[in-house]
């Protein structure tokens, strides 16, 4: 068991040395001059400039050194914590984000659980309802609900509850009500990914032959479903957990600009756009380090669902 | 020192005669609420979103048309300058001389004025200011936006209490404009202490009808109302405290959903930046609100090129073809409605000392054909036009497409000309402009005073030396800057005038600017809110505006 908890341990710090490193290359290999660009960033047109004046203002922001030295200054500064200034805002790039971090989280959790709540019953009554017709719209719903652009659902969710019915606040992030639209627009896609992993797990498990030995034995439908198809098939959802909160959080962007909320992804629209390096840089690691804490829970959750994980290589375990 | 005749009377004459100003008038007089205006209430403004790059509430360094907006009514002007008319009135000063060579400037101020930490506003602060200014610019390597307002100023001196003398290197005519706009308006001297970062943050006091209470950058702004105000432009009927009690500024990506917010009710003005969509605009009116527009004066959306040698531009003829191959009407009408102003020139019809070019801007497509035969550009197999091998391609850089980058892109495929539409990202674009790797490119600028083109197109003022350079041949460039120094560096109205009119007459004859639309600042305004007005950079102004409760 500790040999399995230091290996999932290693291995998610290994992927997000992984994210930064690439990330930093992409940001570092886009096809300009990276100083021109970020001085860009700053409002200063290096045409303007004096040689002098240029030569200073690379220095200032760290721009004159070789790219591996940059490389690793920012790599240690993200170790210690200090993810370097904005070149664009001119502030510490870990206040910006701190500052943007509470309407993301609410966010995110809202939409994470909104997201668990459907399509888990979504899954599960698709799985239980035996009339055909019904079972059929229930397993193409996924499909359906995956397929819309998310600014599509937005602006839609926003035309019908905002502007016809007036029930809900279109834009903005303050209180609860404002929360709703938002996170209904992002779990739709969300919800829609897990109930269609769910559904198939779902119908792989109830046609396994401890499910008829259970029936068997003379218990009911649901008591079947509940008690030993619902605690195996949730295994493969969660696996996909990680990949669904690292969604919100890629979803915050097209959803924040949307509903004008101020979080972080609204932050990395606008740091992309104005290609403030530093900004981007974090934020991607941030995504990154989520993710793989999220995939790093569930990793240690396995052994207490199925107690075969610890014993077994994972790639059986887990198909 | 010899009486000069104030220049506001002289300037007031000069536009008045030269100037049909208001092109595209109010939406409506008779809009808003009746009855008389009542006190209270938080009015609800929906901007576009916030200026990722440069967000700033600091008058004198920010240039975003929104902050400016906000600041006019957080902080008071020397001068304000009427929208109708384009003179310029007392505000803070009351009156004002200007010296007969036009290298100093003297104003007399208001008595019993302060700013809302309590200091008085008197000849010390306005020098404060006016080190303040020169120091910022100093600090910013130039680029704060103010430095263009002050081109020529080296200090100020105290002459009495109420009185303060501003001196200047060079004459500067604009400046007089300059003092009534939000760039110079005053601030008190400790707020010069803080950073100009801090500035920018929202860190300073002035004097103003409102006080700013929050800044949250592209999230929400927040002004409320100074009880103590009594020193308002004549130019509002109301120059006591304000009505409203607070402002609230929002931002808003979505046009759908900011004009959407204005007819269900959740805001009280939707502020755009691009003019509303005629679609937008039957939706506002069917809500019962009102549209309000105005031209903003200033450089109009325009093409600038990319003369320099090798480039399709550097041709005279392909210059000259352009203007008459862009149909400015079907473009107005297509994307912005039947009844959107043509743009007439280089400049929006409300900028001063305007003069119409419209003449020369008519759509001719067989002019223009004709113009590139003679040239030599022959059209190929494939519709467009070649000469020597070189296809005619301009390279068109935008930061995002729209319609009406494919509407002209259309409208020059008909006489053979192709263009490339390169989506670049503004990040990008100083890059890209530098390595001269474009043909066209727009650009505008907000500001009721010609003056204002220089900084797009004199390399030695210019934001962007590169697009400056690239602009006009070294010859037209020698006059454009020659006719810029005749119009500003002296008193002479007359000289003035003329000066800015042969300019306006140079930029369509010589291929500079290529207008493409007449900037019109839109508003959708509730129903329940009375008072509505713009100042004349068609800022709003909240002095009257009130709100049914």
């Amino acid at each position: 068991m500790k040999r399995y908890v230091l290996s999932r341990l290693a291995q998610a710090v290994g992927v997000l040395f992984a994210a930064f490193t690439v990330t930093f290359a992409v940001l570092y290999l886009l096809p300009s001059d990276p100083v021109a660009l970020q001085l860009g960033a700053a409002g200063i047109e290096t045409d303007k400039l004096t040689d002098t004046q240029l030569e200073a203002a690379k220095a200032q922001y760290g721009l004159d050194r070789p790219v591996a030295e940059q490389y690793l200054s920012t790599l240690g500064g993200f170790v210690s914590g200090d993810l370097g200034t904005s070149i664009a805002k001119q502030q510490p790039v870990a206040g910006l984000i701190g500052d943007r971090l509470g309407p993301t989280i609410s966010l995110s959790l809202a939409a994470g659980a909104l997201s668990l709540l459907v399509g888990t019953g979504l899954a599960y009554l698709a799985s239980y309802v035996r009339w055909r017709p019904a079972r059929l719209v229930l397993s193409r719903l996924p499909s359906l609900g995956a397929s819309f652009p998310q600014f599509f659902i937005g602006l839609v969710a926003i035309q019908l509850f905002a502007f016809q019915l007036g029930w809900l606040p279109a834009t903005g992030s303050r209180g609860p009500e404002s929360l709703l639209l938002p996170a209904v627009t992002i779990s739709v896609l969300t919800s829609s990914l897990l109930a269609q992993v769910l559904m198939r797990s779902f119908d792989e498990t109830l046609s396994q032959p401890y499910v008829v030995t259970a029936r068997a034995k003379g218990l009911s439908r649901a008591a079947v479903q509940w008690r030993h198809g619902f605690r195996n098939a949730i295994l493969p959802a969660m696996t996909i957990l990680g990949l669904l909160v690292g969604l919100t959080v890629t979803s915050a962007i097209v959803v924040e600009t949307v509903f004008a909320r101020n979080g972080v992804g609204k932050l990395a629209q606008e740091s992309v756009l104005s290609q403030d390096v530093p900004v981007v840089l974090a934020i991607v690691t941030l995504a990154a380090a989520i993710f793989v804490l999220v995939n790093l829970v569930v990793d240690l959750l396995y052994p207490l669902l199925d107690p075969r994980i610890v014993q077994l290589p994972r790639k059986v375990a887990v198909r | 020192m010899t009486r000069f005749p104030r220049l506001a009377v002289a300037l007031a004459s000069a536009t008045l005669a030269s100037l049909a100003l208001t092109a595209c008038g109010g939406g409506s007089d008779d809009a808003g609420p009746a009855g008389d205006p009542v006190s209270g209430g938080t009015l609800k403004v929906a901007f576009w979103p916030d200026n990722a790059a440069f967000p700033c509430v600091d008058p004198f360094q920010t240039y975003w048309i929104e902050h400016r907006t906000v600041i006019r009514n957080l902080a008071d002007s020397l001068t304000d300058q009427d929208p109708e008319t384009g003179e310029i009135t007392p505000w803070l000063a009351d009156s004002w001389e200007v010296a007969p060579d036009g290298l100093s400037y003297t104003f007399t101020l208001k008595d019993g004025v302060t700013f809302s930490d309590g200091t008085p506003v008197d000849a010390e602060a306005v020098k404060a200011n006016v080190e303040g200014w020169l120091a910022t610019v100093k600090a910013t390597n130039g680029s704060a936006f103010g430095a263009s307002y002050v081109v020529g100023l080296n200090g100020a001196e105290v002459v009495d209490p109420l009185t303060v003398k501003l001196t200047f290197d060079q004459p500067n005519s604009s400046f007089l404009q300059a003092t009534s706009t939000t760039n110079l308006a005053l601030i008190s001297p400790a707020s010069f202490q803080n950073t100009p970062a801090d500035r920018c943050a929202g860190d300073f006091v002035a004097s103003g009808a409102f006080t700013l209470e929050s800044y949250s950058p592209n999230e929400l702004l927040k002004i409320v109302k100074r009880d103590d105000y009594a020193w308002g432009s004549e130019l509002a009927d109301n120059t006591k405290a304000p009505y409203l009690d607070a402002v609230e500024f929002s931002y808003v990506a979505e046009d759908s959903v900011r004009t959407g917010n204005l007819t269900s009710g959740a805001v009280d003005i939707a502020w755009p930046r691009n003019p509303f969509t005629v679609e937008d605009r039957a939706l506002i009116d069917s809500a019962g609100a009102a549209i309000e527009s105005r031209s903003l004066p200033g450089v109009s959306q325009t093409f600038f090129a990319n003369v320099t040698e090798g480039r399709p531009l550097a041709d005279r003829a392909v210059r000259d073809a352009l203007h008459q191959a862009i149909d400015i009407e079907t473009y107005a009408a297509t994307i912005y409605g039947d009844d959107y102003p043509l743009v007439e020139g280089g400049f929006d019809t409300t900028t001063p000392y305007f003069t119409s070019q419209a003449d020369k801007l008519k759509y001719d497509p067989e002019g223009a054909e004709k113009t590139l035969d003679d040239a030599g550009w022959k059209v190929g197999d494939d519709g467009y036009r070649y000469k020597d091998g070189q296809k005619l391609t301009l390279v068109n850089l935008v930061p995002a497409t729209s319609p009406g980058e494919e509407l002209i892109q259309d409208q020059l495929k008909q006489v053979g000309i192709e263009v490339v539409i390169d989506v670049t990202p503004n990040a990008e674009r100083p890059a890209k402009i530098t390595g001269g790797n474009y043909d066209l490119v727009a650009n505008y600028f907000t500001r009721a005073d010609p003056g204002a083109l220089q900084f797009i197109l004199d390399p030695n003022l210019a934001n962007s030396k590169a697009l400056a350079t690239n602009a006009s041949t070294p010859e037209t460039l020698a006059e454009l800057q020659r006719l810029f120094a005749q119009a500003i560096q002296t008193t002479d109205q007359e000289q003035t005038e003329q000066a800015y009119a042969d300019l306006q007459d140079l930029l369509i004859d010589e291929g500079v600017t290529f207008p493409i639309f007449e900037r019109v600042q839109y508003a959708g305004v509730s129903s329940s809110v009375g008072g509505f007005a713009f100042t004349s950079e068609s800022f709003l102004r909240l002095n009257d505006v009130w709100k049914q409760q």
